[in-house]
Formats: structure tokens, sequence, C-alpha cells
């Protein structure tokens, strides 16, 4: 099919143009999860979550005495403190 | 030292000793902790953390101030010392040749119900140990995704109508942002910048939008002390949906710390690694 160069040049600048929008968008997107992937804390940052927690000492001892088991408590003499999250 | 930790159950407990129900096991640690000194003279030195180790009756067979080490500073020996009380405990609590599975890292999450989970790090060279990072999760419900439905197209966001989550975003143990009478950390009172929330094309199934902008945190201390960086957020959601399936992405900043020894302020980078949850 015979097209008309001007049109042949609009079609070929548009195609051009939305392939430019998709690889801004898709490079965007790469940018972000990569930027988030990097951030994120690798698991030998995240030590204190490969234990095995007990929200309070009243769940601990329960759960050592039925599993047979010894119980660490990190006692923090202050008034606040959330061990659990790390904001303390 | 992690290793070594695999067979206990860990949990941890805070307070004054003129808490009316201090558990059996720190009364025990106590009245050894601050017991005079044999024989009079100075007491030694010692943190405000102890670690007690209980045998599966619940009886404290071993118990360490988790900071008092001679060489206490040096990169390492902090590590060396509580592994080596640790290793004291082992005979009493039957874990000689005990086989050590290593668990995988299990995060905190809100047991299947929907939100939002954030990894805050404060990139400080000089206390390594604030590099630690926190790691918060936020329940979220249905209103609460409603800021972040499916933009037909861009529209602003209000950081306020986020800041039930955003407002985690401050690092841990910085004394100076603290009420020095309750000891209770200022939170982040307010939540300001400019955000901007835009669609990207369709595939398949789902569709995405991106949110992006400058987020400045406010505390409720005094001085109107704030911090703030960049937000980006990769949000994906199902087709016909209008709340958000899950998101990704992170936010980039700086905290200025006080720096009393200089009489300066030093621009510490903080990050958060942001994501939903469940997966």
């Amino acid at each position: 099919m015979y097209i008309f160069p001007m049109k042949r040049f609009a079609l070929y600048f548009f195609s051009l143009l939305l392939a430019g929008f998709v690889t801004a968008e898709d490079a965007g997107v790469k940018r972000i999860l990569a930027r988030y992937q990097a951030i994120r804390p690798a698991a030998k940052d995240l030590g204190m979550y490969r234990l095995d927690w007990a929200n309070s000492l009243d769940e601990a001892l329960k759960r050592a005495a039925k599993e047979n088991r010894p119980v660490c408590l990190i006692i923090i003499h202050a008034k606040y403190g959330d061990i659990a999250s790390g904001h303390c | 030292m992690l290793a070594q930790l695999q067979p206990y159950i860990v949990t941890s407990w805070h307070g004054h000793r003129n808490e009316p129900d201090i558990p059996d096991a720190v009364k025990t640690v106590w009245r050894w902790k601050f017991q005079p000194p044999r024989g009079g003279g100075i007491p030694r030195r010692q943190s405000n953390v102890d670690l007690a180790l209980l045998n599966s009756e619940g009886v404290v067979v071993h118990t360490f101030d988790a900071a008092r080490n001679e060489q206490y500073g040096r990169r390492g020996t902090l590590q060396q010392y509580t592994a080596g009380e640790l290793r004291r405990a082992v005979p009493f609590l039957g874990l000689e040749n005990k086989p050590v599975k290593e668990r995988s890292v299990k995060l905190p999450d809100l047991n299947g119900e929907r939100g939002i989970r954030l990894l805050v790090s404060l990139r400080d060279n000089r206390m390594l140990a604030y590099r630690a990072p926190v790691v918060e999760v936020v329940p979220m419900t249905k209103d609460d995704w409603k800021p972040l439905a499916w933009p037909d197209k861009e529209r602003t966001v209000p950081p306020n109508a986020l800041k039930p989550w955003l407002s985690q975003i401050y690092p841990p143990g910085v004394m100076e942002r603290t009420n020095p009478q309750t000891k209770v950390v200022y939170a982040i009172k307010a939540t300001e910048g400019d955000l901007k929330l835009t669609p990207l094309k369709q595939e398949g199934e789902e569709r995405q939008a991106i949110l992006r902008g400058v987020v400045r945190l406010t505390d409720e201390g005094p001085g109107d002390f704030s911090h703030q960086g960049i937000l980006e957020i990769l949000l994906t959601y199902r087709k016909g949906e209008a709340s958000p399936h899950s998101m990704r992405g992170y936010f980039n900043g700086l905290y200025p710390r006080n720096d009393r020894m200089h009489r300066d302020i030093r621009w510490l980078p903080l990050q958060a690694a942001i994501e939903s949850i469940p997966d």
C-alpha cells in the first residue's frame, strides 16, 4: 500500500514517540523497583528476625514449659522501648 | 552469636524499679545488678540493658549486662563478649551437642491482614547500632487505601492522608528527639509535601501507577523539627479494581542529627523500603 511520505513520516514519528513514552514508563518502574531492592535491608542485616520471638515474658514461659526450651529475656531499665520493631 | 540464640525463645521486658508488677526473673536480675559492691568502693559502670537466660521452668540460670565489656567500643568485641556469656549458660540448660537449626528471616506481619511494612535505616557511620533496620507494620483499612485509589488521570495526593504509615519514617534511638520528662519519642505530627499519583499503561490483567514527590515530616517536639525526602512508590491494581493490590517503593531523605561534640548538625541519610503485606 502506498502511503504519502508526510503521512508515513508522521506515523513513524508517532510510533517513535509512543516507544519513547513506553520506555520512559518502563524505566521509571524499573528504577523504583531497583531502588526499593537496594534500600531494603538484606537478610544478613535482619538477623534479629531469625530468632524465635515471643510477645511477652508470660507467653515465652508458657511456651518454654510446653516445648522444653530455654528463654532469653532482654531486660531494659527504661520506661519505653519497642525492641521488636527497633523504634526505641 | 545468632546461632547460639537459636534454641531460645526470645522476649523482652522494660520498666523501672518502682513498677508495680515486676516479673520474678527481673527481680532476680536486678537484686544482683543493684547490690552495693562487695567491700564498698565505687560501683562498676553498667548499662540499662541486661540479658537473663532462663531454663524451661523459668529459673534464671545466668545473667549479664548486655554492654558491660572491658573493651567496649572496639569493633566486634561486644559480639565476642555476648557469645562468651551465652556459652557459660550452655551446661546449665542442657544445650551441649544439640544440633542448631538456623531459622529463616521472618519479618513482622499482621497475621494475614492487609497493611504496609516499612524497613527504616539511618545510615550513621559513627553510631553503628543505629544502622540496624527498624521494621514497622501498619494495618490498613479499606478507607486507608482510598487516597491511593486508581487515578484515571494524574492527581495530587495530600501527604496527610498517608500519615498513618509515613509517620513511621524516623530513626531509632535518637535521644535528642525524646521528651525529657516522659522519655517518650516525639511522634510525627504533620506530614506535608507535594505528591502526585500518575497512571501508567495497562498490561494484561494489571495496571500500574506511580506515587512520586517530596514529603516533609515534622515531629511534635519543640523547634518545629522536621526531616524530608523523596517518596517513590509503584502501585499495582487488578483490572477493574480501584484499590491497590500491591505496592513497592522507597523513601530517601536526610535526617538532621545534633552533633553535641562539634555543636553542629550532621545530615544523615534516612531511608525506608516500603511494601504492602501480605506479599
